[in-house]
C-alpha cells in the first residue's frame, strides 16, 4: 500500500499542500487572462485534485530507484520522463476538463484561452511532480530509518532475553536437589560438614543472587564464585572432583557479564566428573594477552558416554551472550576431543576504574 | 500375631557417596531390610545384583557408564527396583519400567519407609517374597526390547547397544554396528570384526535404531548401510550385500525395495 494512507496525518498534511495549490493556481490563471475567480477556480480546483492523485505513482518511481542507487543519471533522467509523462497526462486531462466546463456548465473562457490555459498546466506540472519524487524520497528515508530503529530494539530485546535465560539458568535446580541431598545425609553422621555445606550452599546462592544484578562483574568475582560451586559439589563427588585454577593478576581485573562461567563449569562437572567413574580433574585458566582476555574450562570426558539431554545448551547460551556483547570481538572455540572436551571464550580486555560493579563499557 | 517380616536384601546404586551414606542410614533403622552391597556406578550395579540376586535395588538414574534405566535392562528381571533421582522428568518411564516407586531427592525418611511397604506389598502379592528370579515375580517381566524402548528418550534413536557376557557388560555405539543377525532367540550383533549374542528378537533390538543408516535387507539381517560395499545379483530374486570388509549377507526381495528406496 502507499505510505501516504499509512498514517491519517501524513495523508491530511499531502492533501492540504494540493488544497493550496488550487487557488494559487486560479489566482495564477486569472492574471493571465481575466476571468471570475470562481470560474477559474472550478477550472483548476478538479484537476489540482487530479494531479496529487497522479503525483502519488512517483512512489513507484521511488521505491524502483533509490537515490543512493549506482547510476544516479539514469535515475534523474528516469524521474525526469516521469515528471513529462505525468505532466503531459496533466495536460491532457486540463483539455478534457476545460472542454466539459464549456460544454456542460457553460464555462468558457473561450477557446484560445482554453489552450492558453494548458501552459501553466504543462510548465507547473514537471516541477510539481519533482516535488512529490522528493516528498516521497523523505518519507523513504523515514521508513527506512524507522525499520533500522526497530532492529536495533528487537535484537536488544533479544540479547536481554538470553541474558535472562542465562541468570535463571544459573540456579540449577539439579544442583540444588542434590546438594540439599547431600546435606541430609551429612546431617547425622557428621553435623559439622552439613553445617560446612549449607553455608557454602548460602554463600553461593546470595553471591550468585548478587552478582547475577549487576551489568558486569570482574572475572576475580566470577571465579570467586566458581569455587564455591565446586566446594559444593567436591562434598557431592569427594575425590572424583578435582580442580585446578591457573589465573594471572591482570585477567582476574578484567570485566566480564556475570555468570558467564557457570554454565561451563556446570558442564565440566556433568561430564568430566558425574559422567566418569573415576571422575576428573577441571582447569580453569584466564589470562591476559594484549587487548583480550582468554578464559579456557576444560574437563576430561568419557568416550563411550550416552549424551546427556539439555547439552549444549549451557554453550549456546554462553555464546549468546557474547555475541550480544560484541559479536566481532568476541569468540567461543570448541575443542572436543575424544577424552577431552575444552572451551575458551576470547573477549575484549576492560577493566573498571577499579569500582566493581560499574556498567563497564570499558575504561 | 503379626507374622515375622521377611527380611528384604537391598543393593544400594548410586554414584555419590553421600547419597548412598543417607540411604544405607535410613535403611539400618527399618525393620526387616538388609543392605547387601553398595555400587557406585552402573556397571558395579549390573555385575554385583547379578551374584547377589537381591529383593530389592535402590537406583539412581543418572551414573557414569550406565544409567538407571540401562541397569534395569542388564539384570535379570526379579528385583524391585526403587528410583531415587534428583530429576523428576524420569518418573512416567520409571513407572513404564515397573519400578516400584520414584524417591525424588531429597526426601524424608517416612518416604522410604512407604516405598519399602509398596515393594514388601508386591512381593507378598508375588507369592512368598523368595528371590528365586524372574519366575517368582509380581511385575511382569518386560521384554528387553520394550524396556530399551521405554527408556529411549522419546525421538531419539538407539545410541548403543549393551550386552551383557557373564559379569561383564559391552557397549557397543550404534555407529560401530556392522550388522545384527537373528540367531533363534538371541540376535548375534556383529561390530568391528567381533560378535556379540543377546538374547532377544531382531525387531525389537532394531525398533529404536536410526532407520535412515540401518535397513532389514533380509529376515534375518539388519545392515549399518555404511558398510554397505556393493550389490550382487545372485539370482533371479535375490541380491548379495558385499560390505566393504567383503562378508557376505542375502538381501530379499523387500530388503532391496528398502535399500533402494534409503540409497535412491
Amino acid at each position: 500500500m502507499h505510505p501516504i494512507f499509512a498514517s491519517r496525518i501524513r495523508f491530511a498534511l499531502y492533501l492540504a499542500g494540493w488544497f493550496t495549490l488550487a487557488p494559487l493556481l486560479a489566482a495564477l490563471l486569472m492574471l493571465l487572462h481575466p476571468r471570475p475567480f470562481a470560474d477559474a477556480l472550478a477550472f483548476a480546483g478538479p484537476l489540482t485534485l487530479f494531479y496529487s492523485s497522479a503525483c502519488l505513482s512517483a512512489w513507484w518511481v521511488c521505491r524502483a530507484h533509490p537515490p543512493t542507487g549506482k547510476n544516479p543519471v539514469r535515475t534523474l533522467l528516469t524521474l525526469f520522463t516521469a515528471a513529462v509523462q505525468a505532466s503531459a497526462v496533466w495536460v491532457g486531462a486540463g483539455a478534457l476538463w476545460g472542454a466539459i466546463l464549456a460544454r456542460a456548465f457553460h464555462v468558457d473562457p473561450g477557446r484560445d484561452t482554453r489552450l492558453a490555459d494548458l501552459v501553466p498546466l504543462a510548465l507547473a506540472g514537471v516541477p510539481l511532480y519533482l516535488l512529490s519524487v522528493m516528498a516521497h524520497y523523505m518519507i523513504l528515508a523515514f521508513e527506512s530509518s524507522r525499520a533500522a530503529e526497530r532492529r536495533v530494539f528487537a535484537s536488544q530485546v533479544t540479547a536481554r532475553e538470553a541474558e535472562l535465560r542465562a541468570l535463571r539458568a544459573q540456579i540449577n535446580p539439579h544442583f540444588l536437589f542434590n546438594s540439599l541431598n547431600s546435606i541430609s545425609a551429612l546431617a547425622a553422621p557428621d553435623p559439622e560438614a552439613a553445617r560446612r555445606m549449607c553455608t557454602l550452599l548460602g554463600d553461593f546462592l546470595r553471591q550468585s543472587l548478587s552478582l547475577g544484578g549487576r551489568e558486569r562483574v570482574t572475572l576475580g568475582e566470577e571465579l570467586a564464585l566458581a569455587d564455591r560451586y565446586l566446594a559444593i559439589e567436591q562434598v557431592r563427588f569427594g575425590e572424583r572432583l578435582g580442580v585446578e585454577t591457573h589465573a594471572e593478576a591482570e585477567a582476574l581485573r578484567c570485566l566480564v557479564p556475570p555468570l558467564l562461567l557457570q554454565p561451563l563449569v556446570e558442564n565440566a562437572v556433568k561430564h568430566g566428573v558425574a559422567d566418569r567413574v573415576e571422575g576428573g580433574t577441571i582447569r580453569i585458566d584466564a589470562l591476559r594477552r594484549d587487548d583480550s582476555l582468554v578464559v579456557a574450562v576444560e574437563n576430561p570426558r568419557d568416550p563411550d558416554a550416552p549424551p546427556r539431554r539439555g547439552a549444549g545448551l549451557g554453550l549456546e547460551n554462553v555464546r549468546a551472550r557474547l555475541d550480544a556483547l560484541d559479536r566481532r570481538r568476541t569468540r567461543v572455540d570448541v575443542d572436543r576431543a575424544p577424552d577431552r572436551f575444552k572451551v575458551t571464550l576470547t573477549l575484549p580486555a576492560s577493566e573498571g576504574d577499579g569500582a566493581p560493579g560499574e556498567t563497564g563499557d570499558g575504561r | 500375631m503379626a507374622a515375622e517380616l521377611t527380611m528384604l536384601r537391598a543393593v544400594i546404586v548410586d554414584d555419590e557417596r553421600p547419597a548412598r551414606e543417607l540411604l544405607r542410614e535410613y535403611l539400618e533403622r527399618e525393620a526387616g531390610v538388609e543392605v547387601v552391597a553398595e555400587c557406585a556406578n552402573g556397571f558395579e550395579a549390573v555385575k554385583v545384583i547379578g551374584e547377589q540376586r537381591p529383593d530389592l535395588v535402590f537406583l539412581d538414574i543418572q551414573m557414569p557408564k550406565l544409567d538407571g534405566f540401562e541397569v534395569l535392562e542388564l539384570i535379570d528381571p526379579g528385583p524391585e527396583v526403587v528410583f531415587v533421582t534428583a530429576y523428576d522428568e524420569y518418573a512416567l518411564k520409571a513407572f513404564e519400567v515397573h519400578a516400584v516407586d520414584y524417591l525424588l531427592k531429597p526426601f524424608a525418611r517416612e518416604r522410604l519407609s512407604e516405598a519399602l511397604a509398596l515393594a514388601r506389598t508386591r512381593r507378598a502379592a508375588a507369592g512368598g517374597g523368595s528371590a528365586t528370579g524372574a519366575a517368582a515375580t509380581g511385575a511382569s517381566p518386560v521384554a528387553p526390547g520394550h524396556l530399551a524402548a521405554a527408556a529411549r528418550r522419546p525421538g531419539q534413536f538407539v545410541e548403543r547397544l549393551l550386552v551383557k557376557d557373564g559379569s561383564q557388560v559391552h557397549v557397543i555405539p550404534a555407529e560401530k554396528l556392522d550388522y545384527l543377525e537373528a540367531q533363534d532367540d538371541y540376535v548375534a550383533i556383529h561390530s568391528g570384526g567381533k560378535t556379540h549374542l543377546k538374547a532377544g528378537t531382531l525387531a525389537d533390538m532394531s525398533a529404536g535404531l536410526d532407520p535412515d543408516r540401518f535397513v532389514r535387507i533380509h529376515r534375518s539381517f539388519v545392515l549399518n548401510v555404511e558398510r554397505l560395499g556393493r550389490l550382487e545379483l545372485y539370482s533371479k530374486d535375490s541380491r548379495m550385500a558385499i560390505l566393504a570388509d567383503g562378508r557376505e549377507l542375502p538381501v530379499s526381495r523387500t530388503g532391496y525395495a528398502r535399500l533402494k528406496e534409503l540409497l535412491g
